[in-house]
């Protein structure tokens, strides 16, 4: 079964992140990049479902900087079979729907039964490529999905919903948007590793169309105010202070 | 940056611009393998250790292993672990391609020892564990052996073990007398007990291989007439299942730290039938069991450096978190507080333990590099780096091991009272590394091997070699404004070294052994801290390099930072030799002349 699994480079979830004092970006030198956690999932469902079939080949589809290498190199070291980077500038910038046309471009045409990705990326938390890749392609998409079981033509997911769950039933190809508890994702082997750097990654130069959505501007959350501590000089008295200061400051009763 | 336990920037430091290990691939020996499957090994490491190790490392101290029934259960996540392990090829990293292994070099294979005993040092020796077992049959089994034991190691379904000590016998093993009786089978009868077996038996593997030895009927006493076996816990029969050998677990022991791997003790052939099959040469045993140790000894200086590094984030953290009093010549009680990292004191307890950890680390990863020229020439470039390997190896082992205590230890001490609390990690980390200057040789045999044999090998050899090293990177640093007076002070120190072997060569050659050897272990004190104060200028030189070409924001500071640690080191830690050195040069029989009964009381 071939499948595709479309994969963001990110900052680590554990980077200390800054904004740029002019509030155009973040600041990228000394971040460590790793893959998006939620397309790490959209990677080894992708696998197992290969295996489970016994044939089939993943392709990792990305798009980003020359960094994103890395990235796909550490999904081929997991086990995919080969990659494509959609080369853009460091700082280029486009909208989603930019970036869902090129990925589209790229995965139309190929016979893909499924192509995987993550819910969102976590760093700036959109959740928009995979139903607009799914859109453009004219494929259907299932969103959120914590278990995939694939059979013939059609797929059975679990989708989470408020307070349960939903069992859709999806004819493929379709896209399919990976949520925490899908799967564990395996940790790339010494020998994937070593065959990583002999699997096939493709590098195209990618020139986004323009973004319909702009950037403003990034600012960090404002800074949360110090606590204070409710003097008096008895419990009484604290008391009557603190149901005073609710009613009068916060104004919450 | 929650829960950071390493700096992943440290090391690639190390590894690639202190020693260039990329330039390691131009030997055929480690030629197919590329820069990024380096990196990719340091990422894979760190998300193992994060996400696989160190969510149990307080869990395993607080739920020690149990011995129940004659058998001994651990923390489940071990399952998990040795399979991952194994699986993904961890155990075999640094073994030759013949027998499935990866043949990293081990300046990079080394790299996740240290990172998952930096995350959970007691997980980290199961999979460790078989690394070493492995390669005794490697190098020295038959092929026989090699094909039945080697894969089930490196899958980490069977534990191998290291079984060398008994109740009389510890760091004198030629005093062991388990015993191995031939038979007319390819198998001997093993009779005796082993104790502090680590991982000899537990229940997240199928089954135990213990390399262990013991001495042949008849064979002559002492060091020379010890051979090694592998005696299996359960063994295979005729049909190929597996029956127990004849191994009994009588126990474990409760330890101070280090809690979460148990230690057994082991009765062999109660019923007279525990066969253990001989490996190598009879009466070879130790010496094919140095080779081996000589490894461990180098990954006991990884795990020391690990642990001490794990406390050193724990408190780096809780330092620049902790508001805690005033600049000293504040005089407003009610300005706010201060974290306390902004205290000199407190700056002075951190960076002695970066000047100690990285320090340490240098030491090992230029041993490391030596093993791996060693293994990549031949001829008298193979005997050079085998012989500076050789004079290094206890050093690296016992100046990590000894001085990690100190660094945890002052890693606690910035914690105030919480760091003696088992609220925050360090206290654990505490007991931990402990255990260090004990296991793979005691500090007391590391010296007597320091001094007694290597400084003196082939009249001197390995030291002329060794001294060969620091002078190049005196000189190096030397032509360099900004180092020369590091490298004078050196300079000096080495001087005195020199000087300090000269006269207890006097005094062995004098004929009096027992004065020669007597302070051994401050001799090795001395020689320690003048081998890291060699690798710190080592480290200075690469970061002056860096600062010189111009670094990113986030590199000056990493390079500043790291220039302040060497000059700690220099200032507060190199002028300590001064001392030990004044001790070194007297000639006083004072520990030899106290009686054991003037310790009346």
């Amino acid at each position: 079964m071939n499948s595709a699994v479309i994969l963001k480079q990110v900052p680590d979830t554990e980077a200390l992140i800054k904004v740029k004092p002019d509030g155009t970006g973040i600041v990228k030198e000394g971040v460590k990049f790793v893959i998006n956690p939620y397309d790490e999932f959209g990677v080894e469902e992708a696998l197992k479902k290969k295996e489970a079939a016994g044939s089939g080949e993943v392709t990792i589809v990305s798009i980003g900087p020359d960094r994103s290498v890395e990235s796909i190199r550490t999904a081929l070291a997991m086990g995919a079979d080969k990659g494509v980077l959609l080369k853009i500038g460091e700082d280029e910038y486009s909208d989603a729907l930019a970036t869902a046309k090129a990925l589209a471009e790229e995965l139309k045409g190929k016979d893909y039964k499924i192509i995987f990705c993550g819910k969102q990326a976590i760093d700036d938390d959109m959740a928009q490529i995979g139903p607009m890749v799914a859109e453009l392609m004219g494929l259907p998409c299932v969103t959120v999905v914590t278990k995939v079981d694939v059979s013939g033509d059609k797929a059975v997911c679990s989708r989470e919903i408020e307070g349960g769950k939903e069992i859709v039933e999806v004819a493929l190809p379709a896209v399919i948007s990976c949520q925490k508890g899908l799967n564990e994702p395996r940790y790339a082997s010494l020998p994937g590793i070593m065959k990583a750097k002999k699997k096939p990654l493709d590098i195209k130069d990618t020139k986004l169309d323009a973004p319909k959505a702009t950037i403003d501007k990034w600012e960090n959350p404002p800074q949360r105010a110090a606590g204070r501590i409710i003097e008096g000089d008895d419990a009484a008295a604290k008391a009557a202070a603190l149901v005073k200061a609710l009613r009068q400051e916060a104004k919450v009763i | 940056m929650a829960d950071k336990f390493i700096s992943e920037r440290n090391l690639k430091f190390l590894i690639n611009e202190v020693f260039d290990a990329p330039s390691l691939l131009q030997f055929p020996r480690y030629s197919h393998h590329t820069p990024e499957v380096f990196d990719m090994v340091i990422d894979t490491a760190m998300k193992m250790g994060r996400d696989l190790l160190k969510p149990s490392f307080e869990e395993m101290d607080k739920n020690p292993p149990r011995f129940e029934a004659g058998a001994v259960k651990v923390h489940p996540s071990v399952k998990r672990l040795m399979k991952e392990c194994g699986e993904g090829g961890w155990i075999s990293a640094v073994a030759s391609l013949e027998v499935g292994g990866q043949q990293l070099p081990f300046t990079v294979g080394l790299i996740p020892t240290f990172v998952f005993s930096a995350a959970n040092y007691s997980a980290s020796n199961y999979p460790g564990l078989n690394m070493g077992a492995a390669h005794l049959i490697e190098s020295f089994g038959s092929q026989e052996q090699k094909d039945t034991y080697i894969p089930l190691l490196f899958s980490g379904a069977w534990q191998g073990t290291m079984a060398l000590t008994e109740p009389q016998a510890g760091s004198s093993v030629g005093d062991i007398t388990t015993t191995a009786s031939p038979t007319d089978k390819d198998y001997y009868l093993i009779r005796g007990q082993k104790i502090f077996i680590s991982a000899a038996d537990h229940d997240c593997v199928d089954n135990v291989v213990n390399l262990m030895l013991a001495r042949i009927e008849g064979a002559p006493p002492g060091l020379k007439g010890i051979s090694l076996f592998i005696v299996p816990k359960k063994r295979f029969d005729n049909d190929g299942n597996l029956v127990p050998n004849d191994l009994a677990i009588l126990g474990i022991y409760h330890k101070m730290g280090y809690r979460g791997c148990p230690i057994t003790q082991l009765s062999l052939g109660d019923n007279g039938d525990c066969r253990g099959w001989l490996v190598g040469e009879p009466n070879r045993g130790l010496y094919y069991m140095l080779q081996m140790m000589n490894e461990a000894r180098l990954v006991v200086g990884m795990n020391a450096a690990a642990i001490a590094s794990a406390a050193y984030y724990a408190c780096l953290q809780y330092t620049r978190e902790r508001p805690q009093g005033r600049p000293i010549t504040s005089k407003d009680p009610s300005a706010p507080q201060i974290p306390i990292i902004e205290h000199a004191d407190i700056k002075r307890m951190l960076l002695f333990q970066r000047a100690v950890i990285e320090g340490s680390l240098g030491l090992l990863f230029q041993c490391t590099v030596y093993s791996d020229l060693m293994l990549a020439h031949e001829g008298d470039e193979r005997e050079k780096y085998s012989l500076l390997l050789d004079l290094l190896t206890p050093v690296a082992k016992t100046y990590p091991a000894e001085m990690a205590i100190h660094s945890v230890s002052q890693a606690l001490q910035c914690l105030g009272g919480y760091g003696y609390c088992d609220e925050f990690p360090i206290e654990q980390h505490y007991r931990d590394t402990r255990i260090h200057p004990i296991h793979e040789g005691t500090t007391g045999i590391q010296a007597l091997t320091l001094l007694g044999r290597n400084v003196v090998m082939k009249n001197g050899k390995a030291l002329t070699l060794f001294l060969d090293e620091v002078e190049g990177a005196i000189k190096k640093a030397g032509a360099r404004p900004e180092l020369a007076a590091h490298a004078a002070q050196l300079k000096k120190a080495v001087e005195k070294l020199k000087e300090v072997i000269g006269h207890l060569v006097g005094i062995a050659t004098g004929g009096n052994i027992d004065l020669f050897l007597a302070d051994a272990t401050l001799f090795m004190e001395f020689f320690g801290v003048i081998a890291v104060a060699w690798q710190w200028l080592l480290q200075a030189l690469a970061a002056q390099s860096a600062l010189a070409k111009g670094a990113s924001p986030s590199d000056e500071d990493f390079y500043t930072g790291k220039m302040y640690a060497f000059r700690y080191f220099f200032a507060y830690e190199l002028p300590k030799t001064e001392g030990m050195a004044q001790r070194l040069l007297t000639i006083d029989d004072l520990t030899l002349s106290m009686k054991p009964d003037y310790f009346s009381d």
